[in-house]
């Protein structure tokens, strides 16, 4: 199986896969080789790609994810490498989530989304720490 | 003797410019370089996303979108202009902003409240002179735009549209075909036509059906994807602007080169023959002075 995870800037990874363990909207999914097609929606959180031996660790923030033929192709907005996210930048952001100003139902949603995604990313420091 | 030292003295000044426009032309090649590769790999993001719509489209979902309908009337327009933050690169900067400054006149004439947003120092430059009000003003994107800058800006580009505060927004870039051809243009991002445009080739074109299971559905994931479009849509016009500028600018510095290699080469004939005449001068005035002493 192959896995191939891309950002707007660049395609950060391509390997061979033995699985995948991905965050989605609602909680973690995973998949193995000859997965049914689905496209699905990206939610923030720790993704895991078991590639033979070694599971390498990133952290992703939004996008999506589509499975098709043998091929799981991952589009995000925000990959951090293992060693690159810092637990007290992820607190800064939860902190800065938490302070932002919210006065209408919109602005109330972004608020919401903004700290969920500060969460979960203070939650997958705190793991890799 | 003057005439001699004052033409080696331009000569040795053409040379030092020759050097600078020299070594500019190799770092604009350099930057061209990176921002080339930056382009070629922003690119796999644009693949797919389309991709990904083709397939929602063949899973038998409507593209629809408010990003993507065409709004009856259009009372205000955001008209974003892409210059550089430096000059000497050519023609690169006044065409865009001859261009630009004709839209925002255009429009202005048919009576639309402009929000005007230029990026780029000379650009910002440009419209102070004309006085020319900008409403938004960046410059913290230099050969390297990051796609995080680029997001700020069309976050609130989109806040605004669906808001409906602007009803339409358009970019003036200098777009990257080739190396040998770029030109200025305009581009409407917002309402984005290209997305339904690419169901309709995609449907029409039904390869290889493929029954998707959607988390959660299909319309939560066009949701996504179609702000996605638009911001890579954006990021790409600046890619592209970065791209074009470092090209226009390695064009400028090797005309100059040239230029000056030309320059240099008729300064030193010219320098020969004045110290030839004036070595030739001292032997006759030598020789006279000398046939005068018989």
């Amino acid at each position: 199986m192959k896995c191939i995870v891309v950002t707007p800037e660049k395609t950060e990874v391509e390997t061979e896969a033995v699985f995948v363990a991905i965050p989605l909207f609602d909680g973690e999914y995973g998949v193995a080789p000859l997965h049914t097609p689905m496209v699905g929606r990206i939610g923030a959180g720790e993704l895991r790609v078991k590639t033979g031996e070694e599971t390498d660790s990133y952290y992703i923030e939004g996008g999506f994810i589509e499975v098709s033929g043998d091929v799981v192709s991952i589009l995000t907005s925000r990959l951090v490498r293992k060693g690159d996210l810092s637990l007290a930048d992820s607190q800064e952001a939860l902190t800065a989530a938490r302070a932002r100003k919210a006065g209408d139902p919109d602005s109330m949603a972004e608020k919401f989304a903004a700290q969920r995604n500060a969460r979960a990313q203070v939650r997958v420091a705190r793991k890799w720490s | 003797m003057a005439k001699a030292r004052a033409l080696d003295k331009r000569r040795k000044s053409i040379q030092s410019t020759r050097k600078i426009t020299h070594t500019m032309e190799l770092v604009a090649s350099a930057q061209f370089r990176k921002a080339m590769e930056r382009a070629l790999a922003a690119s796999a993001y644009t693949e797919r996303i389309a991709a990904l719509v083709g397939d929602l489209a063949r899973a038998g979902l409507k593209v629809a979108h408010p990003l993507l309908e065409e709004r009856p009337q259009c009372k205000s327009t955001a008209l974003l202009v892409l210059t550089a933050n430096r000059g000497l690169c050519g023609g690169y900067n006044s065409s865009i902003l001859r261009m630009g400054h004709k839209r925002l006149e255009e429009l202005k004439a048919e009576g639309q409240a402009v929000r005007h947003m230029v990026s780029g120092n000379r650009g910002a430059s440009y419209m102070k002179f004309r006085d020319v009000q900008i409403d938004e003003f960046f410059n913290q994107f230099d050969h390297h735009p990051l796609f995080e800058q680029v997001n700020v800006i069309a976050e609130g580009l989109l806040t605004s549209y669906l808001a409906g505060e602007i009803d339409r927004v358009e970019v003036v870039y200098t777009r990257f075909i080739s190396l040998s051809k770029q030109y200025a243009t305009i581009e409407t991002l917002l309402p984005l036509s290209e997305l339904a445009n690419a169901q309709n080739a995609e449907t029409e074109t039904t390869k290889g059906q493929v029954d998707y299971e959607f988390l959660p559905s299909p319309e939560s994931i066009l949701e996504e994807v179609v702000p996605m479009a638009f911001k890579m849509k954006l990021f790409k016009c600046f890619l592209d602007a970065a791209v074009s500028e470092q090209i226009a600018r390695r064009k400028a510095m090797k005309a100059a080169t040239d230029n000056a290699d030309s320059m240099i080469s008729i300064l030193t004939t010219t320098y020969n023959r004045a110290r030839q005449s004036q070595i030739t001068n001292e032997i006759i005035e030598v020789v006279s002075g000398a046939s005068a002493m018989k």
